[in-house]
């Protein structure tokens, strides 16, 4: 069994990160999922008619942006604008996820969580900060906590580790990068329709 | 496992008083529940939760504690007021708390100084003077044999089933007073002058043999100290040495004129002296503390009843209170050196709140013993003396008039 990191440790992290994310820093973005299964494409795969989103889910996120770049080609004068946007990994879970949920307050007060997106970041995906549009190039969720992720606890067939027990509980895998390229909204199916 | 609550903005002692008490429902309000049924503690456990968070910063940032670590830091406050004012009695008033029975409420009793402990702590120098103590003084009394000087006192003691050996403490070994030397010890009757050296003969230094006339007593004073010079100028002095274990006595018994019938010497002569057995000694130092006050670990002091304690002590406590938690806090932000946020990692401020909170808690520990120094048996007689001296000092201002009868 491990000994540190385990998941008191990651409850305190977690609580915060989300008030330093949350309460803190408050650096919110518009996290658009690509619609596979709505989008239609042609005989090559490619999207005929636009892209096709999920709802729009608003989200906490550190953003490292770039600098400003304006390439020329042969195609005339470019935009380049590339932006990191680096989400809390629970933050992206179900709300029916442990990380998602609360205990009661002794016995006289119930948890109030309310963090839970149910979101997978995958390239094409698209991200609204600031009024810009960034598609998503790559993800990145290789952050680990004293170097375990508790998804792997490397339980046999009948659920044992012989080495080490309960390793579920130990480690964490604190977040999800999403490196992303400006996409002008044109390009895009989004019409901001609310302000 | 899901999330750990934290500290929500308010508690309820009560509640969870009677969740863990009465349906057996971890986990009980406090650590040790010294107070817990106390309906003032009660009702300030939660004030001084709700203190201590707003003081560490909450609502505008989390509180990484729950109620329950509020409430122990509040009942260890409360314990450590208690421990120092009760250490602060029992060193107020230890000499006279020493022996009593530990069945005393010491707690509420008003202790009154008494000289019991001053009296059992000299009796040591009244032992050693021979005027009273805890060591009985003996009396030995060793045969002298005709010719021979030294003696073995720790031979003798052996002899007489002593163990741990003896304490010479005085040597009745010196010359016959005067005054039996005052009268003629050749009186038939018997009722002559007590013998001794010189030799019996008609010695009785103006006072005859049969009877005799009633002189002043500068004349009888006169006498005694000339036979006493006459002794020290022609007799042998009387003397003993002692030295490891060994008595030497001067003039070698058997010297002397003390004869039997038979014109030989008088065996029936002894060395008397006072002695202590060296175990009683030892033995002495210890008496049966059953049921007493021993040492300061056994003064019945318990803890205080909080309801008790005044708004100074209150307010003390509720400070050390915020300390424990600061220190709490501290130690709950610093077990990690940093945290890991999404590509990156920050770092709280677990050093400076656990500095902190050393520094609060020896500064208040501080306080207290000083404000319970100040309020000794010793400090207020003084402070009371130099009142007095002020008072005289300021009366003295007061112009003298002249009083015209």
């Amino acid at each position: 069994m491990a000994l540190y990191g385990g998941a008191r440790d990651i409850s305190m992290f977690r609580r915060v990160n989300r008030e330093l994310m949350g309460s803190i820093i408050s650096e919110e973005v518009i996290y658009y999922k690509y619609n596979v299964t709505t989008t239609k494409t042609n005989m090559y795969g490619e999207s005929v008619e636009g892209r096709n989103f999920a709802d729009p889910v608003m989200l906490f996120a550190l953003v490292e942006v770039g600098g400003t770049t304006s390439p020329v080609s042969d195609l005339g004068v470019d935009f380049s604008w590339p932006l990191t946007f680096k989400f809390l990994r629970d933050d992206l879970l179900s709300k029916l996820n442990e990380a998602n949920q609360g205990q009661p307050f002794n016995t006289y007060q119930q948890p109030n969580i309310q963090y839970g997106a149910s979101l997978h970041p995958e390239v094409g995906d698209v991200i609204n900060y600031q009024n810009g549009y960034w598609e998503v190039d790559n993800t990145n969720a290789t952050q680990f906590f004293m170097g375990k992720d508790p998804q792997y606890p490397y339980y046999d067939a009948d659920g044992d580790n012989p080495l080490n027990t309960g390793l579920e509980n130990f480690g964490y895998n604190v977040g999800i990068e999403c490196i992303c390229h400006y996409v002008p909204s044109d390009r895009l199916n989004i019409i901001n329709s609310r302000m | 496992m899901s999330n750990i609550p934290i500290w929500p903005g308010s508690s309820s002692f009560a509640q969870v008083s009677a969740s863990y008490y009465d349906l057996n429902i971890w986990p009980p309000p406090t650590p040790f529940g010294f107070y817990d049924s106390d309906s003032q503690f009660k009702t300030d456990a939660n004030k001084v939760a709700n203190f201590c968070a707003l003081r560490l910063g909450y609502p505008i940032e989390n509180v990484e504690l729950q109620d329950i670590n509020f409430w122990a830091g509040f009942e260890e406050a409360t314990t450590i007021y208690g421990n120092e004012l009760y250490a602060f009695q029992t060193r107020d008033n230890y000499l006279s708390l020493e022996g009593a029975p530990t069945s005393v409420d010491v707690n509420d009793d008003i202790v009154t100084p008494t000289f019991s402990t001053i009296v059992r702590l000299s009796q040591q120098y009244g032992e050693e003077a021979g005027v009273g103590g805890n060591v009985a003084w003996l009396k030995g009394r060793l045969p002298l044999i005709p010719g021979q000087q030294r003696y073995d006192l720790a031979a003798w003691a052996e002899a007489e089933g002593i163990v741990g050996g003896i304490e010479i403490k005085n040597v009745y070994y010196q010359s016959p007073p005067a005054i039996s030397q005052l009268y003629s010890p050749a009186l038939l009757t018997g009722q002559g002058g007590l013998g001794g050296v010189p030799p019996a003969g008609l010695y009785g230094f103006g006072y005859g043999s049969a009877t005799y006339l009633m002189m002043p007593t500068s004349f009888t004073m006169q006498n005694m100290q000339a036979i006493e010079m006459q002794n020290q100028v022609t007799l042998s002095n009387y003397s003993f040495n002692i030295v490891d274990n060994i008595i030497s006595v001067f003039p070698i018994p058997g010297t002397g004129v003390f004869t039997d019938g038979d014109g030989g010497l008088d065996y029936g002569i002894y060395l008397v002296f006072d002695f202590i057995k060296i175990q009683d000694r030892i033995d002495a130092a210890f008496a049966n503390g059953t049921n007493k006050i021993s040492n300061t670990s056994n003064v019945p002091y318990i803890n205080p009843t909080y309801s008790k304690i005044n708004s100074i002590g209150r307010a003390w406590i509720f400070e050390y209170t915020l300390a424990r938690a600061k220190d709490a806090l501290g130690l709950v932000r610093n077990k990690y050196s940093s945290i890991p946020i999404p590509g990156s990692d920050v770092t709280l401020n677990g050093d400076n709140l656990v500095s902190s909170a050393a520094t609060e808690r020896d500064a208040l520990i501080t306080r207290l013993r000083e404000y319970f120094d100040q309020t000794s048996r010793q400090a207020l007689l003084e402070r009371r003396q130099a009142e007095s001296v002020a008072r005289v000092a300021e009366i003295n201002q007061v112009p003298m008039t002249i009083y015209i009868g």
